[in-house]
């Protein structure tokens, strides 16, 4: 049986000692008289979520009955970001197959689909020469600035758009110090911590109350003091198209998600680049959100919106300005985000490019850190968000 | 103790299994599932058939969980210390007087066993979880103003449901046994169906079944569940028709779908595009 638990923990389903036990103790109880019953016995104590469903479905299915079990699909974000791609993509700048105006333009599935190819037949070697060249299109970004579609890559991008740090690596070093990081991440938790409102005064103080009314000689006078807890609720939209924001998405959702405690509900959402009418619940940006349901919210909602605000001009403000072919939205980046701001009085921006790099970096980040109050990803930036958040929280939570 | 389900609730194979073994291992069982599936009406069944007394929390956002073991009036002492308690038969000076319990207390002070219900745990904060789950794993929980403990006579059958409007956190999760109840398929919903309505005749049955599932997959933002299917059917026996209806002309659309925009999408109409 023991074999069972590695092979779910191989299939990505969490094991802990704790299951097992009880696993083990529930066997020993004769609860699984048949391998029906064994099945859901074993789905009850090891699978917590109904995401795992599945994998545990095919896990058990490969175990017991011998079937054959299929690889678990894995998130693209990660691989771009994972070593084995990235090792790939230098070898191929550094051997000529692909020249950084290629990799500028061809979009990331283009390269994904180059990257599969090679590094999965083991043919890459073979090929040589500038066989690629052309012979699959061009990126389906082009029609609103090149520069805006190709993926931001040479080791750990981490800001400017990716002509800069292919060939002007000047910003990668300095952009390590002092953001965010694992090291610091518990003061920036700690800065976020006091975004929190006061509650009505609701909470009876029991000790004042008796203190004032032996004061007034028994005649009761009860005291009320505000309630300390957090009923916020905080919503937080990431960039996660653009890979500057890649290295800071992890450290933004721990974050955030320790945070939990303190909110009354954090919604995470996801955009590229630009907002145009429509978030995305799933790193994936495959599920939508109404827009309607967003700005619906109530005022006092918190809004934080992460990102590098780094994008091609005409992606801001041009009609039809997306970047990603399968949006046409007449609309402009800039109104939406406009719209966005009003909807929600009380929201920040946070940048992971540094600011005094931020007017050298790009003309949206002016452009937009006039619509929303902008602030980097740093210690600093973090403790001004905050407060800035707290004094404009203060209109709207008493409606 | 064998769950065996009753005869107003269907009760699949598997999810009589599933209860059994909970009660079996003594672990409180988390329901999660779409809106409508049974979650809440499985305690219910379970108190019924299993013949326990049932004690129901109605979760809310406002919650700490100490109120669903204890409430300690104050106010009430202390107007009865300054006006009398009079005929009510309460002592100021014993504040067991003023201990009230909620339904954790009661199913853990009461002599027999009982089924406890946490419902839609997901209204809580994560400390909240957190706080109930140390509660109902270790079967007590301490009044801190006299710092008495108070322990389980009889662990309860708990069974927690959650509508999933926010994630648990893992240790909740880790402490419970979980079970997603999916959406009941065309022919448990028949069993379900007849449960109700005992005399329904097969052709509607048939009918109204293809039409409701088929609304379900229009992709709407609150897609018909069980209770909606339930009062529909009910509707259509009450008005004395026939069919379902078919097409833009399905009777008593309202009760199966409840939104607004829901409604405007069945019957076709676009709303002003936004671009």
């Amino acid at each position: 049986m023991i074999g069972f638990v590695y092979h779910l923990q191989d299939a990505g389903i969490p094991v802990s000692v704790r299951y097992i036990l009880e696993f083990y103790r529930a066997l020993r109880r004769g609860l699984a008289r048949d391998l029906d019953q064994l099945f859901l016995l074993a789905r009850l104590i090891f699978v917590k979520r109904v995401e795992h469903y599945d994998v545990f479905e095919q896990a058990f299915a490969s175990f017991f009955l011998g079937a054959e079990g299929t690889t678990p699909a894995v998130a693209w974000e990660q691989l771009i970001a994972g070593k084995p791609f990235q090792q790939w993509l230098r070898d191929q700048l550094e051997q000529g197959l692909l020249t950084p105006e290629e990799v500028r333009e061809f979009d990331t599935e283009e390269l994904l689909a180059r990257f599969w190819e090679t590094v999965l037949d083991q043919k890459g070697e073979h090929h040589g020469g500038n066989r690629w060249v052309g012979t699959r299109g061009r990126s389906p970004y082009g029609h609103s600035g090149r520069h805006a579609g190709g993926i931001r890559v040479y080791g750990r991008s981490l800001h400017g758009s990716a002509q800069k740090v292919i060939d002007d690596r000047r910003y990668i070093n300095y952009s390590d110090q002092s953001s965010l990081s694992n090291e610091n991440l518990r003061q920036a938790l700690t800065s976020m911590r006091s975004l929190r409102p006061l509650g009505p005064e609701t909470e009876l103080d029991i000790d004042e109350t008796i203190a004032k009314t032996a004061r007034n000689a028994g005649e009761i006078e009860l005291i009320f003091r505000r309630e300390l807890r957090n009923r916020l609720k905080l919503f937080v939209m990431l960039d996660n198209g653009g890979y500057s924001m890649t290295p800071y998405i992890p450290l933004v959702k721990t974050i955030f998600n320790k945070l939990r405690d303190i909110f009354r509900d954090v919604t995470f959402y996801y955009f590229h680049n630009c907002i145009y009418g429509t978030v995305y619940r799933d790193p994936e940006r495959i599920r939508s959100v109404k827009w309607e349901k967003i700005i619906s919210e109530n005022k006092s909602t918190r809004l934080i919106l992460i990102g590098d605000a780094n994008m091609a001009p005409a992606e801001l403000m041009a009609a039809y300005g997306s970047i990603s072919l399968t949006h046409t939205v007449r609309k402009p980046g800039k109104e939406w985000l406009q719209e966005l701001k009003t909807a929600f009085p009380v929201s920040v921006w946070l940048n992971p490019i540094r600011k005094d790099a931020w007017a050298r970096e790009s003309s949206t980040i002016q452009q937009i850190g006039r619509i929303f109050r902008m602030e980097d990803l740093t210690l600093a930036g973090i403790k001004e968000a905050v407060s800035y958040l707290n004094v404009q929280g203060q209109t709207y939570d008493r409606q | 103790m064998q769950f065996e389900g009753t005869e107003r609730y269907y009760l699949s194979p598997e999810l009589r299994e599933i209860v059994n073994i909970a009660i079996a291992m003594g672990k409180p069982l988390l329901l999660t599932g779409e809106a409508g599936t049974g979650k809440t009406q499985l305690a219910f069944e379970i108190s019924r058939s299993l013949d326990l007394r049932m004690e129901e929390a109605r979760c809310k956002s406002t919650f700490k969980g100490e109120e669903l073991c204890y409430v300690y009036d104050t106010v009430l002492r202390l107007n009865d210390s300054r006006f009398g308690s009079g005929e009510t038969g309460r002592d100021v000076n014993n504040i067991w007087d003023y201990l009230r319990f909620g339904p954790i207390g009661r199913a853990f002070l009461a002599e027999d066993r009982r089924v406890l219900l946490l419902d839609e745990i997901d209204k809580t904060d994560s400390d909240t979880q957190d706080n109930l789950l140390d509660v109902l794993e270790e079967g007590s929980f301490i009044i801190r103003e006299i710092n008495h403990k108070v322990s389980a006579r009889q662990t309860p059958v708990i069974v927690i449901t959650s509508n999933a409007k926010r994630e648990l956190s893992d240790p909740f999760l880790r402490r419970c046994f979980c079970h997603y109840i999916p959406f009941p398929p065309p022919d448990e919903m028949q069993i379900i169906v007849r449960l109700h309505f005992p005399d329904i005749a097969e052709p509607l049955l048939d009918a109204c079944l293809t039409t409701f599932y088929r609304l379900r997959e229009q992709g709407f933002e609150k897609p018909p569940a069980t209770a909606e299917l339930l009062d529909w059917i009910g509707a259509i026996r009450q008005s004395g028709g026939r069919g379902p209806g078919a097409g833009k002309e399905v009777s008593h659309i309202g009760t199966l779908l409840k939104r607004t925009e829901d409604l405007l999408k069945f019957r076709g109409v676009r709303r002003a595009s936004r671009f």
